[in-house]
């Protein structure tokens, strides 16, 4: 009941703010609102809404082609309920004012839409490619429903600026700054992404991320699949934190056709989850162990993550593409012998953690390379709207188990852990203790798991609607948008994945750092650009780069 | 002119004996770094994987050599492989089997001689970096020169140390002179010796020059075939030479006691025992250390490594006396 009130006065208050510029509002499950405004009323609704609630933060900008208008649907997370402020625009000219000014964290959402629908914000302070390349043509925007890969035609890298290694410019105020590019390929970035560092001697002035390079058009591939054969497409958005784009994509498609899973398959879902997430960090943190020349500690940390892998591989079936949730429960089940042996082995965990959180603690060298390196203060970390442990370290709550819970989280006894001081060692530390507790959720639930079924079948079609699933992935929230037209295939996929929400405040972090601090920094911000590039498949290969549709890439697969 | 001498340099304690000491080093030192990682280590090529590093050298001498076109040729075809004979030639001036490779004590301020034939080979890594043209390479060189003009101060003072407690600046005097090692005699000038070691060696914490996570492989980027292997040959022998001068500076050279058979043989094994040991010390501080800043590094050596160093030689010359009743050595 308490949390009916909560939407009630949501709507009410924005009402109330807005008056006639509102077209409707609705609420059609828990901690979710969707309100409805004119085409120009939006910035003033988003200003209410922050006006109302100052904690809130951008999740993402959704755009959906309904034929004659473009719809822009704005997703923000106010503390209490995920509100979606959606206005239309006319399809021959998308035109709408930018909201940075008010919300600074929108910027690179904005640019996907423009990059991908074609939508003109106007006043945006930068608005340029952001995933396609800069030789795509103009005028052909992917993610519109009557865009056609041949319209496209072969692409060839020419228009894109080369830029030289070690060029040096001279800035205007009299001193001299040198480029140094860092990527596509280089031995810190574990993806192909290109940053350009403009450095005054070892001193980072600015940095610009060039995101794109992985993209493979999963966005769009997405609307071409029935919604059970994308729940492997979205599995393959990302090879480590795989779990949660399943179940996020798993719950948007069962909110959206009502469909009301076991209980036993809700806490299964959780124990892989937590798998993942126990996987990612001890990934990631031994990643930093090697950006800052720590080679022990990462060989150390990587043999202790074997033992999650191996629980895994036990329960799933899979070592890293879990393959596990679906829509309409989990694939395996648990048997009692290895609920016993995944406690075993976490204990042992368990104990390594203490050890390792001695090392991060007391290690006078990882201290001299991460404490007071990257800080990001928390009103910044609030106003660029970042998300998971990079949030948290900044003392942001921002855990999505916690504030919306889902599957079993509900009823996990777990703590939100808190890291208030914003540079790259707290984000680590709330990595290294957000380990601890999920051994705590994955002992309580292999305990606490009720009996019955664990998958229900459910129909192919789903009905007309939409629904908007959060999860908290290893890396932070995860938004997954599916609207569904009545048939067996989704209207429209967004996925927002954390690492989108999370690189803009590496500029933030970065500036007035030393250049070997940048591996280590970026490292504390767990960047997975595979997540973070999707929807329009580009190949490269020898400097050029074609695209193929659909229908193309079957041809190829047969084929071959 | 001694013909025994073609022998003594070309195979025993000469090139041959020091290639394969130089090979087996590189093993033990994978092998143990491995073992504190908990990973295996090489264990495929011969027996415990004994023969890998040689493995690796013959591969690297069948791969395609490349010379970017940018670089400076001569200088990017000569550097690998005269930083390699500078190393060399320092080793042959220790003593090894009880004298050195030319077959005598060496002469005095032999130490001198090495130390700055080091210098030499050190500013040849550097250039070799800066003539392959390649921004990394040149960060990479230029971190070298940072570091090594920094710590090979607090090397020598810490290396005047043993020569004034030896009243000599001749190796093989140093060497036997410790009836008791300066090591345990004066530990103070011991650690900073083996600090300042660490970082001309480039070892963790200190291993800023050829950072992989920022600058790629450092001076080495370019590098490719023959030269790499040259390159990668000169940093095996100088971890070697760098074991070699702390064993003979502080833990007694070859000498110590002789049982039957010939004192030639005893010293060698010993000295192989020696900076095996030495090896073992700076792979275990490499295995416990995180990557310094550079400016770490430059900060750290002129506030602390260097003003602690000129403290050590003070407390060793303040100390000398009592040091040399414990040696049973005439004041």
């Amino acid at each position: 009941m308490k949390e009916i009130a909560i939407e009630e006065e949501i709507i009410g208050t924005l009402e109330g703010m807005l008056g006639e510029s509102v077209l409707g509002s609705k609420s059609p499950r828990p901690r979710r609102v969707y309100i409805h405004v004119k085409p120009a009323a939006h910035k003033r609704a988003i200003s209410a809404l922050l006006q109302a609630f100052p904690s809130t933060i951008i999740s993402t900008i959704t755009g959906i082609d309904l034929g004659e208008t473009i719809e822009i649907n704005y997703h923000f997370w106010c503390g209490k309920a995920e509100v979606t402020i959606r206005t239309n625009l006319s399809k021959s000219k998308p035109e709408i004012e930018t909201i940075t000014d008010i919300v600074p964290g929108a910027s690179l959402y904005e640019r996907e839409v423009h990059d991908l629908l074609g939508v003109k914000f106007a006043n945006h302070p930068n608005l340029t490619r952001l995933l396609l390349p800069e030789s795509w043509p103009e005028n052909s925007y992917p993610l519109r429903k009557d865009w056609n890969p041949k319209q496209t035609g072969e692409i060839h890298d020419s228009s894109e600026k080369t830029l030289t290694i070690g060029e040096t410019r001279t800035e205007s105020n009299g001193g001299s700054l040198v480029n140094v590019i860092v990527g596509p390929q280089h031995p810190a970035l574990h993806e192909p992404e290109r940053f350009l560092f403009k450095l005054d001697g070892e001193v980072v002035v600015d940095v610009e991320p060039r995101l794109g390079y992985a993209h493979r058009g999963i966005e769009k591939a997405a609307e071409h699949l029935m919604f059970f054969q994308d729940v492997h497409l979205v599995e393959r958005v990302c090879g480590i934190c795989n779990v949660a784009h399943t179940t996020c994509f798993c719950q948007a498609v069962e909110a959206l056709g009502e469909i009301e899973i076991p209980s036993r398959a809700k806490y299964l879902r959780t124990i892989v989850h937590e798998f993942n997430r126990i996987h990612s960090h001890l990934l990631l943190l031994g990643i930093a162990g090697l950006e800052i020349g720590f080679e022990s500690l990462f060989q150390y940390l990587w043999r202790d993550r074997e033992t999650v892998l191996d629980l895994t591989e036990k329960l799933t079936g899979n070592r890293v593409m879990a393959e596990y949730s679906t829509i309409g429960g989990v694939r395996r089940d648990l048997t009692p012998i290895l609920g016993d042996e995944i406690k075993k082995k976490l204990q042992k965990i368990r104990d390594r953690l203490s050890f390792y959180k001695e090392v991060f603690q007391s290690d006078p060298t990882i201290e001299l390379r991460t404490k007071g390196i990257g800080v990001l203060s928390e009103e910044k970390a609030l106003k660029l709207c970042v998300v998971g442990p990079v949030a948290r370290g900044s003392g942001v709550k921002s855990d999505v188990r916690k504030h919306d819970p889902y599957a079993a989280y509900e009823d996990a006894p777990f703590k939100e852990i808190l890291y208030k001081d914003g540079d790259s060692w707290s984000r680590f530390m709330v990595r290294l203790e957000e380990v601890g507790e999920s051994i705590e959720i994955i002992t309580w639930a292999v305990d606490n798991i009720p009996s019955g079924p664990y998958r229900i079948r459910v129909p192919r079609r789903m009905p007309r609607g939409e629904s908007l699933s959060r999860v908290e992935a290893p890396r932070g929230e995860l938004i997954h948008y599916v609207k569904g037209n009545g048939t067996a295939y989704p209207e429209r996929v967004k996925i927002r994945s954390p690492t989108l929400a999370n690189i803009i405040s590496f500029r933030e972090m970065i500036r007035g750092c030393y250049v070997a601090d940048i591996p280590a920094v970026l490292a504390s911000l767990d960047p997975c650009f595979s997540c973070t590039d999707r929807m329009v498949f580009v190949d490269e290969k020898n400097g050029r780069r074609w695209i193929w549709s659909m229908n193309d890439l079957k041809a190829r697969r047969r084929d071959s | 002119m001694n013909p025994n001498i073609f022998f003594r340099i070309l195979v025993f304690p000469g090139f041959l004996f020091l290639f394969v000491l130089i090979l087996f080093c590189d093993w033990f030192e994978r092998k143990i770094m491995a073992r504190m990682q908990n990973r295996m280590g090489p264990s495929y090529t011969g027996p415990f994987g004994i023969l890998q590093p040689l493995a690796d050298y013959i591969k690297l001498l069948t791969k395609e050599d490349i010379i970017p076109h940018h670089a400076r040729q001569f200088l990017f075809s000569l550097t690998p492989i005269i930083s390699f004979s500078i190393f060399m030639l320092s080793i042959f001036c220790f003593p090894l089997d009880g004298i050195n490779v030319f077959s005598n004590y060496g002469f005095e301020g032999d130490l001198l001689f090495v130390l700055a034939l080091v210098t030499f080979a050190h500013f040849f890594l550097f250039l070799s970096g800066w003539s392959s043209s390649n921004p990394y390479s040149g960060i990479g060189a230029v971190r070298i020169l940072m570091q090594f003009i920094g710590y090979d101060i607090p090397l020598i003072i810490s290396a005047i140390g043993p020569a004034f407690l030896a009243g000599s600046l001749s190796l093989a005097k140093i060497a036997s002179m410790q009836t008791i090692p300066f090591a345990l005699l004066t530990p103070w000038t011991f650690i900073l010796f083996l600090v300042a070691l660490q970082a001309e060696l480039e070892e963790d914490p200190f291993d800023v020059p050829h950072a992989e996570t920022e600058i790629v492989a450092g001076y080495g980027t370019e590098f490719s075939g023959r030269k790499l292997a040259f390159i990668r040959l000169a940093k095996d022998t100088q971890i070697v030479f760098g074991a070699v001068l702390t064993a003979t500076l502080f833990l007694g050279g070859p000498y110590g006691p002789v049982f039957s058979a010939p004192p030639s043989l005893w010293f060698t094994i010993y000295f192989v025992l020696k900076v095996l040991f030495v090896i073992a010390l700076l792979e275990f501080v490499e295995a416990i250390c995180a990557r310094l800043r550079i400016d770490h590094v430059v900060r750290g050596n002129w506030r602390m490594i260097t003003p602690a160093a000129l403290l050590s030689v003070i407390l060793t010359v303040l100390s000398a006396p009592y040091i040399r009743l414990f040696m049973g050595a005439p004041i």
